[in-house]
């Protein structure tokens, strides 16, 4: 299979504020792509060119080997979208706002549609502005899946549902690429991005800092260790141990929490040399990944927070 | 020092209207002074300019018109109410809108009640009324210095509070219409300024019928002519406005207080509509004609104001009619005897065989300024559309941009058309009903001869939206439309050449009651506002949206 989504040196600014700078990745035909970022990375500004509703600076951008911005309408036939903001007539029901989006599109399957909103528990009679965020959501989503795409497009698409609809939008992900169809899923929530996705674009201050699988960002992972001691230990005695990073002391010495990358065994073997009372490994989590990438000024804040989380 | 507080923030917000409205109102208050002194260079010129304006007292009260300040209140008439546009806009949005962004639930999070809130907001509309207030005085002291007329500093100061008090109460009203409804409260704010300014008009034009006229605000604003000293200011009317916006602000704030944030506040039960039943949660509206494209879902969010505004136009052409009516007879009377009135009025009107027709010919003028106030209130929700996202998911279905634009385009040419045919149904069947003998072709092209130019003023926002936000082009937009009515209205009587008053757009409005359409005039009108839409067209399909 080809690449759906072919994106090669895009570039965009804003006057003389920062888009996005050379930007480059492809998404495989039945792939569901993770594209990753904190906010204001680029993320948007790149699905927006993707759906011309922006025109880039340079560089070229293809759906399908359709250049995105005089295909467009060729293109969009074919790719459903869920916008990072949902913006519609808060008039509408959101029955009206999908028979309206059904009507724009053409091609919606009814028998499908109507398992959507069964499955996302939208009630279709309430106005657009009377929706919690949540619902919001759900309606965009809808619109988005309703006429069955071969490229979904979303735009940190579970930002405001609840845990049981974010499950059953992780179902709907996973039947769509099923199917065999494409999904490109932005997201700073990367245990989404870990259920749902086979690969994984790192996007920081508008530039591409690593693409890859899953399995290969799992690679660069560190893990973490914290082992209680009886008696006051020296950190000095694990700083230096291959593999080993920002060792640090807890409780007068009584425990040590340090950062690990590869094998553990010359820690064990360390620690064993004192009263350990226990022992506990976090097992890292892609969220560990994205910040480490992330790790500037406010990088040791940023981890702090994600371990009281 | 701006960001120090709610009321000094919103004052911030307002600092470009109080200069724009102020200035503006103020020149345009300065203007008619110019002429004065050549409308009664003679005493029979001075008789018959007096005789002339009490034909016309259905617009204003003809008080000491043969003087400077007395003929310049006559002459802006009702027309001095377009400020009160910005009262209908600001009170609307003041609180509502805050709501409606979501940015009021974050700002009754600060240590602040609910009431001290409303009333700093409120606070900082009087204040830019007030400063509105200021200027128009001031600018009006400066022209009656200019040409020499009979009031001071402190009776054009008091002009300036006049109009600042009649505001504010449009303002009350809105901040309580707001109240109970989530959106439109400016739109329903702006029906009951017209309708309060025809009840005004009533006890003008019927004999005693000055009761019915009391009812209206604007009667109160009326009551005081302090640009006439002879006449002076009433005070009691002053307080009667003050306490009526006061009043209305207080009840504004005290249901703001205690309805629910993004809800409305109760009506008492007898006004509550029946609640509708509600169908099954699964069924979807499959069929609805105005879901089926970017054109019909435009005419659909434009019929409730498209009826209004028609019935507003309509109404205004019927109403012109009858006041033909009722006046005609002194009126041919008094063309009888002044050679020099028939030349004034057909200045304004045109000539023709009929003085009926040239009369309501001159009155016909006011039908393009408000079928192009519609449009350019509607070119804003285009602009706006774009600013708040709302087009991006049209635009992410498979809709190329140019039909989007064209669409929307479309359904704002539909509703200016609708609402020149209604105004033509109202006129004919005002004219057969009263027995004013009107040429029914001449009609057919007065009515519908506005509609190129409300295209026109529609195609310049399209253009204009290229490049401008929403609130940057409907001040484009209403400056242009200032600027036409100023330069045919008052152009004249400056003695402006014909080179200068083809500036504007109303130039090519003509005198269709009388003479009908000159296809050349329309023809040119069309052109320039098909060049205009292309040109917003090509910009919209190149742009970057809502960046």
């Amino acid at each position: 299979m080809g690449a759906m989504i072919e994106v090669q040196g895009l570039t965009k600014s804003y006057g003389k504020n920062r888009g996005i700078i050379d930007v480059s990745f492809a998404v495989q035909e039945g792939e569901v792509f993770g594209f990753l970022g904190p906010n204001g990375a680029g993320k948007t500004t790149t699905i927006r060119i993707l759906m011309a509703l922006l025109r880039a600076d340079g560089g070229t951008a293809r759906i399908a080997g359709l250049d995105c911005w005089d295909s467009s309408i060729d293109i969009k036939k074919i790719v459903g979208y869920v916008p990072g903001e949902p913006a519609l007539d808060p008039n509408l029901t959101g029955g009206q706002i999908l028979e309206y989006f059904a009507n724009l599109r053409g091609g919606v399957d009814r028998a499908y549609q109507a398992q959507l909103i069964k499955r996302l528990d939208l009630d279709t009679r309430k106005k657009f502005r009377q929706y919690s965020s949540g619902n919001k959501r759900k309606v965009v989503l809808i619109q988005a899946f309703q006429h069955r795409p071969k490229l979904l497009i979303l735009d940190e698409p579970t930002n405001g549902l609840d845990p049981i609809n974010q499950q059953e939008f992780d179902a709907l992900v996973r039947e769509v690429r099923a199917d065999g169809n494409t999904v490109l899923l932005s997201s700073h929530v990367l245990s989404e991005v870990e259920k749902t996705c086979t690969r994984v674009g790192i996007i920081r201050e508008g530039r591409i800092v690593r693409i890859g699988g899953l399995a290969e960002l799992k690679d660069i992972k560190r893990y973490e260790i914290t082992i209680a001691f009886a008696d006051a230990v020296p950190a000095n005695a694990f700083a230096t141990l291959p593999g080993v990073s920002d060792v640090e002391t807890l409780n007068n010495g009584h425990a040590v929490r340090l950062a690990m990358q590869g094998a553990a065994d010359a820690v064990v073997k360390q620690a064993a040399r004192y009263n350990v009372l226990s022992l506990t490994s976090y097992e890292p989590s892609l969220e560990d990944v994205f910040l480490r990438y992330y790790e500037g000024d406010a990088g040791k804040a940023s981890k702090e927070a994600s371990h009281v989380a | 020092m701006w960001l120090r507080n709610i009321y000094l923030k919103s004052l911030r917000d307002y600092r470009i209207g109080i200069l724009g409205w102020g200035i503006g109102m103020g020149l345009v208050v300065m203007s008619p002074m110019a002429s004065v002194a050549s409308l009664v260079s003679t005493p029979q010129a001075r008789a018959e300019l007096v005789g002339l304006a009490q034909q016309f007292a259905w617009n204003a009260a003809a008080i000491a018109v043969d003087t400077i300040g007395g003929y310049a209140m006559f002459k802006i008439g009702v027309f001095v109410f377009l400020i009160a546009v910005w009262p209908l806009l600001a009170a609307g949005r003041a609180l509502r809108g805050e709501e409606e962004r979501g940015s009021m639930d974050v700002l009754l999070s600060a240590p602040r009640s609910r009431a001290r809130v409303a009333i700093e907001k409120i606070a900082a509309i009087w204040t830019a009324l007030f400063a509105m207030g200021l200027l128009i005085g001031l600018l009006t002291y400066a022209g009656g210095q200019a040409f020499q007329g009979e009031f001071g500093l402190g009776d054009a100061l008091l002009y300036g509070l006049d109009i600042a008090l009649v505001c504010a109460v449009f303002a009350g009203i809105t901040l309580v219409l707001s109240q109970f409804m989530i959106e439109g409260a400016a739109g329903w704010g702006g029906g009951l300024l017209v309708i309060f300014i025809v009840l005004d008009m009533v006890h003008r034009v019927f004999p005693d019928a000055e009761n019915i006229s009391r009812l209206s605000p604007i009667y109160y604003f009326n009551l005081s002519k302090p640009l006439v000293p002879s006449y002076g200011t009433n005070v009691g009317a002053l307080l009667v406005l003050f306490v009526l916006a006061a009043g209305l602000c207080a009840w504004s704030v005290w249901l703001f207080a205690r309805r629910d944030i993004g809800a409305t506040a109760q009506l008492p039960r007898v006004l509550r509509l029946p609640s509708r039943a509600a169908g099954r949660g699964d069924a979807l509206p499959v069929g609805d004609w105005s879901l089926r494209s970017v054109y019909l879902r435009a005419i659909a969010n434009l019929v409730t104001p498209t009826l209004w505004w028609s019935l507003l136009v309509a109404g205004l052409a019927a109403w012109l009619v009858v006041t033909v009516q009722q006046i005609g007879k002194q009126l041919e009377e008094l063309i009888a005897q002044s050679p020099v009135m028939v030349q004034f009025l057909q200045t304004v009107g045109g000539t023709g065989a009929s003085m009926n027709a040239t009369f309501l010919s001159a009155m016909f003028q006011t039908l393009p300024i408000l079928l192009m106030a519609f449009v350019v209130t509607q070119v804003n929700g285009w602009a706006a559309d774009e600013e708040n996202g709302r087009l991006d998911m049209i635009l992410a279905s498979p809709q190329s941009r140019r039909a989007v634009v064209l669409g929307r385009f479309a359904a704002l040419s539909t509703a200016a058309i609708f609402i020149g045919l209604a105004a033509l149904g109202a006129t004919v069947l005002a004219s057969r009903v009263t027995g004013v003998a009107l040429d029914d072709a001449n009609v057919a092209a007065a009515s519908l001869g506005a509609i190129p130019l409300g295209l026109l003023i529609g195609a310049v926002g399209y253009l204009g939206a290229g490049w401008l936000r929403s609130a940057a082009d409907t001040g484009l937009l209403s400056f242009l439309l200032l600027a036409w009515f100023f330069i045919t209205f008052f152009g004249r009587d400056l003695g402006w050449p014909d080179s200068a008053l083809r500036l504007s757009a109303f130039y090519y409005y003509g005198n269709p009651l009388l003479k009908g359409l000159e296809t050349a005039n329309v023809v040119g009108l069309l052109a320039v506002a098909a060049v205009a839409l292309t040109v917003g067209v090509l910009r919209f399909t190149r742009k970057d949206i809502a960046v």
